[in-house]
Formats: C-alpha cells, sequence, structure tokens
C-alpha cells in the first residue's frame, strides 16, 4: 500500500504539513490540530515530520472496545468519530503515539491519509514527505540519532 | 474428518476476540459454542452510557445477526457449571451437556463488596455489569448525593459521568491515597487536588463500618469520626476472578488459571484468557493476573489463533491503565510501582503535571504520567512512553536526557530509533478484520 515517506533530510521546519493536515483534520490552520508533527531538533536547525506508520499490527485497532477504528480503502486505520466513546484505550495501545486524544470533540483521532490524497505530502515544498508505494519505516531514527547529539552534550552519559 | 468442536465460555472481551480470531484463519471450518450468562458487551464503555453519552445499543459487541455471521451456536443467558477435563464435556447450569475439542475459560471476574453491615442493602450499588450499570443509571439525576467507596480505576472511570449527571460526589478510600494500584502517593495527591477543585470530596484511610438506612437515605458511619450521608451509594471495592465452577477440575488455580506462553492451562486443550488468567507479565517476566481490557483481547487473539491451529506463542502483558478525571489525564505502564528499580521524576510547579520513570540499567521498565488534555504532549507522550517499555531496548544515553527531560519524551524515542524496534513487533502482525467485512 501507499503509505508516507518522510525524508527529514529534506524537511526545512516550514510548518506548511502541520498546517494543511490540520486545514483537513479540523478545518482550522492550527498546527495543535495536527496530526502530523515535526519536531525541532539541533536548537531548530534540523527538523523531522512525524506520524502515524500505519504500522501492520494495527495497535490502535485492535484495541478499540466498539470497533470504532477501521481501515479505509486507502489502507489507512481511521477513526469512525460516531462510533468513538473517547475511552482513550488506543491512546495507551499505540506505541508509537501517534493518535491522540481531542478534549474538545472527547474522540481520538489519527492520521487517515486524507482519503488516498495526504495534505501533507501535496503541501510539502520540499518532498520530504511523499505518499508511495513502500514498506513502512522508522524514517526518522538515523535522522534523529545524529542531529540530536547536541542535546547529548554535558549529560556525562558518554558516546 | 469431523470439524473441530471448541467451545467458548465468557462473551466478554477474551472471548470475542478468541471467537473473531478463529473465524479471520479458518472462515467458519469449526463448531464453536458461545456459552455467556450475559448478552456480549464492552465492559469499557459503561462509563458512558451511565453519563447519557451513548444509547444502550451502542454498548453491545456481538448482536444475534453478528454471531449468527460468525457461525457461532449462543447459550446465552447460561452459565458454566462444572468442567470435565477427562471426557472433554462441559456441563451448563440448566443441566445441557456438551462436549468439546478445546475449551476458553474466559469467565471474568465480578465486583465484590466490602464486609460490612448494609453493604447488600437497596441503594448500594456495584457497578461491574450492564445491569448494575442500568441501576446505578436510574438513581443519579442532578443533585443527587453520591458516595463511592473505593477509589481504585474502576471508581475512576465513572467519576466523569456522576459529575456530568450534575450529581454532588465525595470518594472514600481505606488505603492512604487514592488510586493506590494505578499510580504512586505524589501522583495521588496531585489528583487529589484536582478533585477537590472540581467540587468533590475525598477522604483516604477512611474505614467504612456500617451503612445504615436513616429516613429514607443511608448514612455511612466509619471508624474514625465524621459520618456521611448520601442518596446512593457505589461499593467499587475490588473485584475476583469468576473461578468457582472450576473445581474439581483439575485445572491448577493459583490467582486465576495458570497458563503457559500459549495461554493453555495445566490441561492443554483448556485455554484461559483475560481477567481470569494468570499468565506472562511482559516487563517482570513474573506471572500475574492483569485485569485490564489490553490484556483481555490481546489474550483472546491469542488463544483464537492457537485454538484455530496456528501455534502462537505470547510474549506476556503489558499492564497500563489510562483514566481521566475532569480533563486531568492519568496514566502507568509496565512496572510502575517496582521499589527496586531506579527512578526519576519531576512535577511541573504550574500545573497538575508528573511524570515518574523506572529503570532497570537503561531500560525503561515502567512509567506514571499525569497531565491535563488539553496540553498537547500528555496524549502525545503517554503513547511514546508505552512504546518505550514495550520496546525493552537499551535506551543508551538517551536515559540520562530523560532522566533529567522527563517532559521531552519525543526527543528520545525518536534518537533511541525506538519505531525500528517497534515496528517487528507482533501480536498477530494484523489487526483484527472490522465486523463489516467478516467473511465467515
Amino acid at each position: 500500500m501507499k503509505v508516507l515517506r518522510i525524508v527529514p533530510e529534506k524537511c526545512t521546519g516550514c510548518m506548511r504539513c502541520e498546517l494543511a493536515c490540520s486545514y483537513m483534520q479540523a478545518g482550522s490552520f492550527q498546527p495543535s490540530k495536527s496530526v502530523i508533527r515535526v519536531s525541532p531538533l539541533e536548537a531548530n536547525t534540523s527538523f523531522s515530520p512525524y506520524t502515524c506508520t500505519q504500522c501492520d499490527e494495527g495497535w490502535c485497532m485492535t484495541a478499540c472496545p466498539v470497533e470504532a477504528i477501521t481501515i479505509s480503502p486507502a489502507g489507512a486505520k481511521i477513526v469512525l468519530e460516531d462510533q468513538c466513546v473517547g475511552c482513550k484505550l488506543c491512546t495507551i495501545a499505540c506505541p508509537y503515539g501517534t493518535i491522540f486524544y481531542n478534549p474538545e470533540s472527547h474522540k481520538a483521532v489519527k492520521c487517515n491519509l486524507c482519503h488516498g490524497e495526504p495534505a501533507c505530502a501535496d503541501a510539502c515544498p520540499t518532498a520530504a514527505i511523499e505518499y508511495v508505494e513502500v514498506e513502512t519505516a522508522d524514517w526518522l531514527g538515523d535522522f534523529a540519532a545524529l542531529r540530536a547529539q547536541t542535546d547529548l552534550v554535558g549529560l556525562g552519559a558518554g558516546r | 474428518m469431523a470439524s473441530k468442536r471448541h467451545i467458548i465460555v465468557g462473551g466478554g472481551t477474551a472471548g470475542l476476540n478468541a471467537i473473531t480470531t478463529i473465524r479471520e484463519i479458518d472462515h467458519g471450518a469449526s463448531e464453536i459454542v458461545l456459552v455467556s450468562a450475559e448478552r456480549p458487551y464492552s465492559r469499557m464503555v459503561l462509563p458512558y452510557y451511565l453519563a447519557r453519552d451513548i444509547t444502550e445499543s451502542h454498548v453491545y459487541t456481538a448482536n444475534p445477526s453478528r454471531l449468527a455471521q460468525l457461525k457461532v451456536t449462543p447459550q446465552l443467558g447460561r452459565r458454566a457449571a462444572s468442567l470435565d477435563t477427562q471426557a472433554q464435556q462441559l456441563t451448563l447450569d440448566n443441566g445441557t451437556v456438551t462436549e468439546y475439542d478445546d475449551l476458553l475459560i474466559a469467565t471474568g471476574s465480578s465486583a465484590v463488596r466490602a464486609p460490612v453491615s448494609g453493604a447488600d442493602s437497596a441503594g448500594v450499588h456495584s457497578f461491574w455489569t450492564l445491569d448494575q450499570a442500568r441501576a446505578v443509571l436510574s438513581g443519579i439525576t442532578a443533585g443527587t448525593q453520591v458516595v463511592m467507596v473505593g477509589a481504585g480505576f474502576i471508581a475512576f472511570t465513572i467519576l466523569n459521568s456522576i459529575l456530568k449527571l450534575g450529581a454532588k460526589l465525595s470518594i472514600v478510600e481505606i488505603a492512604p491515597q487514592i488510586l493506590p494500584r494505578m499510580i504512586d502517593r505524589t501522583g495521588a495527591e496531585i489528583v487529589e487536588g484536582w478533585l477537590q477543585r472540581h467540587g468533590v470530596e475525598v477522604r483516604t484511610g477512611a474505614h467504612l463500618q456500617a451503612i445504615e438506612d436513616v429516613s429514607g437515605r443511608k448514612r455511612l458511619r466509619f471508624q474514625e469520626s465524621g459520618e456521611l450521608e448520601a442518596d446512593l451509594v457505589i461499593m467499587a471495592t475490588g473485584i475476583r476472578t469468576n473461578l468457582d465452577w472450576l473445581a474439581g477440575a483439575g485445572i491448577e488455580v493459583n490467582r486465576g488459571v495458570v497458563v503457559d506462553d500459549h495461554l493453555r492451562s495445566s490441561v492443554p486443550n483448556v485455554y484461559a484468557a483475560g481477567d481470569v488468567a494468570e499468565g506472562r507479565d511482559f516487563v517482570t517476566g513474573e506471572r500475574a493476573v492483569h485485569a485490564i481490557e489490553p490484556t483481555a483481547m490481546e489474550h483472546g487473539r491469542i488463544v483464537g489463533a492457537n485454538m484455530a491451529g496456528q501455534p502462537l506463542a505470547y510474549r506476556g502483558s503489558l499492564l497500563m491503565n489510562i483514566v481521566d478525571v475532569a480533563d486531568l489525564e492519568i496514566a502507568s505502564f509496565g512496572a510502575w510501582d517496582r521499589a527496586t528499580a531506579e527512578v526519576s521524576s519531576a512535577v511541573k510547579p504550574d500545573q497538575p503535571a508528573y511524570r515518574k520513570l523506572l529503570w532497570q540499567g537503561d531500560r525503561l521498565i515502567g512509567a506514571i504520567i499525569l497531565g491535563v488534555s488539553t496540553a498537547i504532549w500528555t496524549t502525545n507522550d503517554v503513547g511514546m512512553l508505552k512504546g518505550l517499555v514495550q520496546s525493552g531496548s537499551g535506551l543508551g544515553p538517551w536515559k540520562e536526557y530523560l532522566r533529567r527531560n522527563p517532559f521531552d519524551i519525543k526527543k528520545a524515542f525518536l534518537a533511541s530509533r525506538t519505531t525500528a524496534q517497534l515496528l517487528p513487533q507482533k501480536i498477530l502482525a494484523r489487526p483484527s478484520i472490522p465486523s463489516g467485512r467478516v467473511s465467515a
């Protein structure tokens, strides 16, 4: 299936993905409502967008006690708002931290791949986010491990 | 060859997940009898039913047509009376005897009340089954004075509902703190303060002595001074596993039915799952009863695969709980109360926010997280903390970073390549198929 491939080396931190995502997901240009979230590294000189990998196991989906999470035609695990009661079990079952609780709607919210046309990938001016047929992976680990080294300086933790 | 005969005893989360998993694998080739005292429903959503957020129909997990679609022969309203593991026969409470090739014990647990006089009188309720939820619902309106006896997880799941209905609420707990089996003292004190700010009276270390009837209301007396009056009393004083019917079955029972890594009991063609099973704790490796929804779900899926002829070992269940009260989120994972663990923790001075991380070497083995749900990093970090515990991998230099920055989980999560550790970790390597698309 097509997934979001993140190439953090290309991310400039412009946050257009968050704006596009929040507009699609919540109808407002408000990064706090986005389900793709850009992490600043190296004192805001490197960035890495992070969102649901649409993992095979579907931890959120199997955890749901009322089958309020299902698989869309695009292959995304999606929350059915009218079924979700807001119990948050999915938010502790997902080990990636990519399904959220919206305290205003009292529902779970996560990446639904915009029904096959992800707004984040469209909005990204540098192709740091691509929607492509590829096996999902840890897109950010190596980049973050390298770029976050400055945060370890002075901790005496060695390396 | 005759088709395999499965019996599932218990229609809760564990039992239904076993059934759907069997059908996802065998597409209806076997016989499945479901014995369930109640029509299957989700206990997890009863608080939302109590709050009148959802109707009763939303509570049910399998209606008759769903069971028919799954090719299940239901024995609803029936209880298992006894099990003969030699003859491979289950006897129901109406005397019906059914033979099986394999059987799942998923009879769950029941609410127990504190042994005080008046505990069983009218106006004193448990909140565990759907029937009990209905009774509580019909007894609460705006202004009702409710006393909750017990301040554990089950009690906390319905605090929001009671407040939303406009009731006045007092909570009494025998332990020195609230949520004694979910968070530590520091966390509990923050939650107690939050509850009091939201108009809830909290009494800890309160030893209930008797519940008396006084002119149509209830009066609660304590060993300590200070009585409480109430229109309605909820006893959330614990649960016990439903194992009585297994007496004489020759199955090893400790705190629950002792199961191996395939969730088989001491009798190999009898499995146990959910609240009644005592299986491996993922973090400690020790045997434990985890009476929580995620364990029931995972147990059920593992057993379903094994019953359907796909041998599958289970890595063990990860203890986890989350509850919110008046938009304060409270969650804990794994070995959050391990006294021998190395601990790092921090509170925020300006808002109710607390993090506690428990370490074994450079591995995170448990965590407590507490914060308002409007703080975006609260819900963000809940999942990542679970991931750090679940990955089980050493965090190297990022341990020291987290020790000093417990409110900045994500950077350590990403840079320690936790996603790469987690992606190969699977239960069934696929989600369960939603009910609309089961092809059985």
